[in-house]
């Protein structure tokens, strides 16, 4: 089934050869066949298939990037070579063939699904879950996507290495009717194994909005805020990963510069990037460069411990590429990129974390806003209820929640709720693994 | 077989609508960071997109393999018929004019001409602009895209059209006690002329660094807000343009719902979306072959059209007004805005601050978000002054508000004389070219979010 795309990395890669010069060929194949949700019903069903090649080329020292899809290899490499005479000299060294790990990364299960279309009944399922809780909750938006994935890279200097990946994600948007404007919450969930249970994942949407019914008043001022793992995944993407990255430490656009080795976190916070273990968001055995996948500590007992880095950006910096060289895509050069983030703390149970007098905040509305350099925030926590004397009370509005990203994770608690978190965002995707965590020195206002 | 072909035989295996858009991209993308040559990338790809509709429900196939359209269109309609099964409400397309065109978007310095090493000195260029002792760091990237498309509907359009279009961005970084960067993109639909607008916005990233490098943090609370002409155009676009969007209206995810003909804002705002006049978001057709033309969403402060494309038209008993676009190929169309303005006012600018005790002057966007079903709205600004007794005061830096779009909506009690807009990428799952225009603009009362 693969034929056309490994025949193709392998031609690629013949003309960069026989030109005498160094590169890689990086191509991408994804099946994906997704269900919309539209006012309780399944509205659709699209499918795509991508195909494509990611040509780099290394000329006197110098880069060229071209792209092409499979039959205009010599015009790809063509171009690569072009433009590499106008890109800076870096002596990259591409990775010669080494053992990779082998994270389980595809079921058959989900494969076998979407090929007998059996996502329409998955997304019937998701939508019964959220319509039987009440009868005026209703599904309004959302979707199920199933896609098959493969990667193939090989470079000049004798790799050649494969991958195939699945991955379900469903989420949807559960909707109470008001006069004046309706009230929502949504649910997501991602899977690279056939082990989501739709229905619940409806039910729990439903039972969200259905919390939302009745107001509080908001807290105001520097009272704990206790923050579900999507919303907690977005903020620390936007927040904490740009400050990982080796090239903004090299150029002192981060917050981590000249820290390593100091305490930037509470004691018991784990942060590492492992794409090596199974069933991972964002797990593979080898990166878009061919660097076999490793686990990189970053923060390890609260204690800052590594960066992250591609090939390039590993010359640069005088050390190794961390396997951090991501694409998104077959169209765009590498660049350094997370891989599968997993955060780790305590492993309190969640209610335990519930304060006396705070809030519960599922979503967060400006993740993006979040300045990327400082780690400075305010975003608007939505959904979100009060919690008193650990309680879970009504839906409080308007809650802006506003800090230091880098300074809260130092007195950051963890939950032991831990969850698979993706989201797509252009070109890049956020993969995490992470749990609810309780912030304790940020300021909440906005009655 | 032609488009024509293909949907002449999917029509006669029982179709009840189908359209294809055929696409090819060239594009060129350059990134200078700090000097260096970081990325020289250019390439091509070309693709499809078939959309069935069968009875009720819909199957769409999109592929980067041109010799299987036919293949694409078979796998569409069996999609179509499946989903009909699972669809107990009715749809259809509502009536558009059909039309048989080829339209070239103009570009007068055309950017395919220009060599890739003019476009790197070009950079490298304004890079020596951008040397200041405050800036630690730049990064500019330059993309020019040239879109050629072909759409076909059972309807009997087909249309042709040569889209360019061509993005500067300046991102720098510089560093006090806090680390903070500035940032602008500047382009347009059009060719390689457009790049000369990056020199007149160099000064604004500059000075905008050196005052955040100054800037103080916001207080928080409620109080009075004045957005600049940028920050009004994001305004316009993601706290009320969504809202707007017909697909979010008729599936019950709008808090404009059943509200055309009510008064939605104070009586001095008209938003108009405009994608035939000159912006980002520029287009003749939609991607469903529809001819692009003006659409006043509010006038004088009452609710006046929404965003249609031909399906939600139909639901919602209205006018397609060409509000379908796709990010590309591998995608089916979903209801955009494009060139987003609120119209100016009659106010100078120092009549507007005079209004004001204790405030905000925001200006420039940091991004923003919207819940348009709950009707809320977060934006935060790059660059900010506290207003007190009517003057400008100290600069703010990381300022974000939020609050009820209608409620705001009503809450504008100013617009100032003067027009200007800025372009940006919009994301609603997909990408979409933008621009958003307007003045200044008075609100009485907004939350910022602060730590003071």
């Amino acid at each position: 089934m693969n034929g056309k795309l490994n025949d193709s990395v392998k031609k690629a890669l013949e003309l960069v050869d026989k030109k005498n010069l160094d590169g890689d060929v990086f191509g991408i194949k994804e099946r994906n066949i997704s269900y919309s949700i539209e006012k309780g019903e399944l509205a659709e069903s699209s499918e795509y298939e991508d195909l494509g090649l990611g040509i780099r080329v290394i000329k006197d020292g110098k880069i060229g990037f071209g792209y092409c899809t499979p039959g205009k290899e010599e015009k790809g490499v063509r171009r690569a070579e072009e433009l590499s005479t106008l890109s800076q000299e870096l002596e990259l060294k591409l990775p010669r063939e080494e053992d990779v790990s082998e994270p389980k990364i595809f079921d058959k299960k989900v494969e076998e699904s979407s090929l007998e279309g059996k996502g329409a009944e998955f997304t019937q399922q998701v939508i019964d879950g959220a319509k039987d809780l009440k009868d005026d909750i209703m599904p309004t938006r959302g979707g199920l996507s199933i896609s098959i994935g493969h990667k193939v890279i090989g470079n000049t200097r004798g790799v050649f290495l494969k991958q195939k990946n699945s991955a379900v994600s469903t989420g949807v948007l559960a909707t109470i009717p008001r006069d004046e404007t309706s009230i929502n919450a949504s649910e997501s969930r991602f899977s690279r194994k056939m082990d989501l249970d739709f229905t619940d994942i409806g039910k729990s949407a439903a039972e969200k909005v259905d919390s939302l019914r009745e107001g509080s008043e908001l807290p105001e001022g520097d009272v704990p805020v206790v923050i579900n793992p999507d919303a907690f995944g977005m903020l620390m993407w936007f927040g904490i990963v740009p400050a990982i990255n080796g090239e903004n430490i090299r150029k002192g656009k981060s917050v981590y510069e000249g820290r390593m080795g100091e305490k930037v976190a509470s004691e018991e916070l784990l942060m590492k990037d492992d794409p090596t273990m199974d069933w991972g968001v964002g797990s593979g055995p080898f990166d878009d460069e061919g660097v076999p996948s490793r686990k990189v500590p970053i923060i390890e007992d609260g204690t800052l411990a590594h960066f992250i880095y591609d090939l390039k950006e590993a010359i640069k910096s005088d050390t190794e590429s961390t396997g951090n060289g991501l694409r998104g895509g077959f169209k765009n050069p590498p660049d350094i990129s997370d891989r599968n983030i997993i955060l780790r703390g305590e492993g309190k149970k969640k209610e335990k974390l519930l304060p006396d007098k705070g809030i519960l905040v599922d979503g967060v509305m400006g993740a993006h806003t979040l300045n990327p350099a400082s780690g400075d925030f305010s975003v608007v926590g939505t959904p979100a209820w009060l919690v008193e004397d650990g309680e879970i009370k009504g839906k409080v509005e308007g809650a802006m929640i506003s800090g230091n990203l880098p300074d809260a994770l130092e007195t950051t608690e963890l939950a032991d709720d831990y969850k698979k978190f993706h989201a797509s965002l252009g070109s890049r995707e956020i993969k995490m693994d992470l749990p609810s965590a309780r912030f304790n020195s940020v300021t909440v206002s906005g009655k | 077989m032609s488009l024509k072909d293909i949907i002449d035989y999917v029509r006669d295996e029982g179709a009840t609508y189908c359209d294809i858009r055929k696409e090819r991209w060239d594009t060129t993308s350059l990134t200078l960071k700090d000097g260096e040559m970081e990325k020289v990338t250019s390439g091509s790809e070309e693709g499809a997109m078939v959309r069935v509709l069968y009875k009720n429900g819909w199957g769409n196939v999109g592929t980067s393999d041109l010799s299987e359209l036919k293949n694409a269109a078979e796998r569409a309609l069996a999609m179509a018929k499946n989903s009909d099964k699972y669809k107990e409400e009715k749809t259809g397309m509502a009536d558009v004019e059909t039309h048989e065109e080829k339209v070239e978007m103009p570009m007068e310095d055309n950017f395919l001409d220009i060599s890739t090493e003019e476009k790197v000195s070009f950079l490298k260029d304004l890079e020596k602009h951008l040397d200041k002792g405050f800036v630690r760091s730049t990064e500019l990237r330059y993309i020019d895209r040239l879109v050629d498309k072909e759409i076909a509907t059972s309807d009997g359009t087909h249309v042709e059209m040569r889209i360019p279009r061509i993005v500067t961005y300046m991102i720098i970084t510089g560093k006090s006690d806090t680390i903070q960067r500035s940032s602008e993109g500047i382009g347009g639909t059009g060719g390689y002329e457009l790049t000369e607008r990056a020199y007149e916005k160099k000064d604004i990233v500059l000075d905008r660094l050196e005052t955040l490098l100054e800037a103080e943090t916001p207080p928080s609370g409620k109080m009075s807000l004045i957005m600049d002409p940028h920050l009004t155009g994001v305004f316009s676009h993601e706290a009320f343009g969504h809202a707007a969007e017909s697909d979010l209206v008729s599936t019950g995810n709008s808090c404009l719902e059943g509200k055309i003909g009510d008064k939605v804002a104070s009586d001095i705002v008209t938003i108009n979306d405009d994608p035939t006049m000159e912006g980002y978001g520029s287009f003749p057709f939609d991607d469903e072959g529809t001819k692009a033309r003006s659409r006043t969403l509010v006038k004088d402060g009452i609710l006046n059209d929404f965003i249609l494309d031909r399906e939600n038209a139909w639901k919602l008993d209205m006018e397609p007004n060409g509000g379908a676009r796709a990010e590309d190929f591998r995608v089916k169309p979903l209801v955009r805005m494009s060139n987003t303005i609120m119209e100016p006012g009659d106010m100078e600018f120092d009549e507007l601050i005079e209004e004001v005790d204790k405030g905000v002057y925001a200006k420039s966007s940091g991004g923003g978000q919207v819940n348009t079903g709950e009707g809320t709205f977060q934006f935060n600004a790059q660059e900010a002054y506290l207003i007190k007794d009517g003057e400008i005061d100290k600069p703010l830096r990381d300022v974000s508000f939020n609050g009820f779009t209608l409620r705001t909506l009503q809450n504008i009690t100013g617009i100032t004389k003067e027009l200007d807009t800025g372009i940006g990428h919009c994301g609603k799952g997909q990408t979409a070219a933008v621009t958003d225009g307007g003045s200044n603009v008075l609100i009485s009362e907004v939350t910022v979010g602060g730590r003071e």
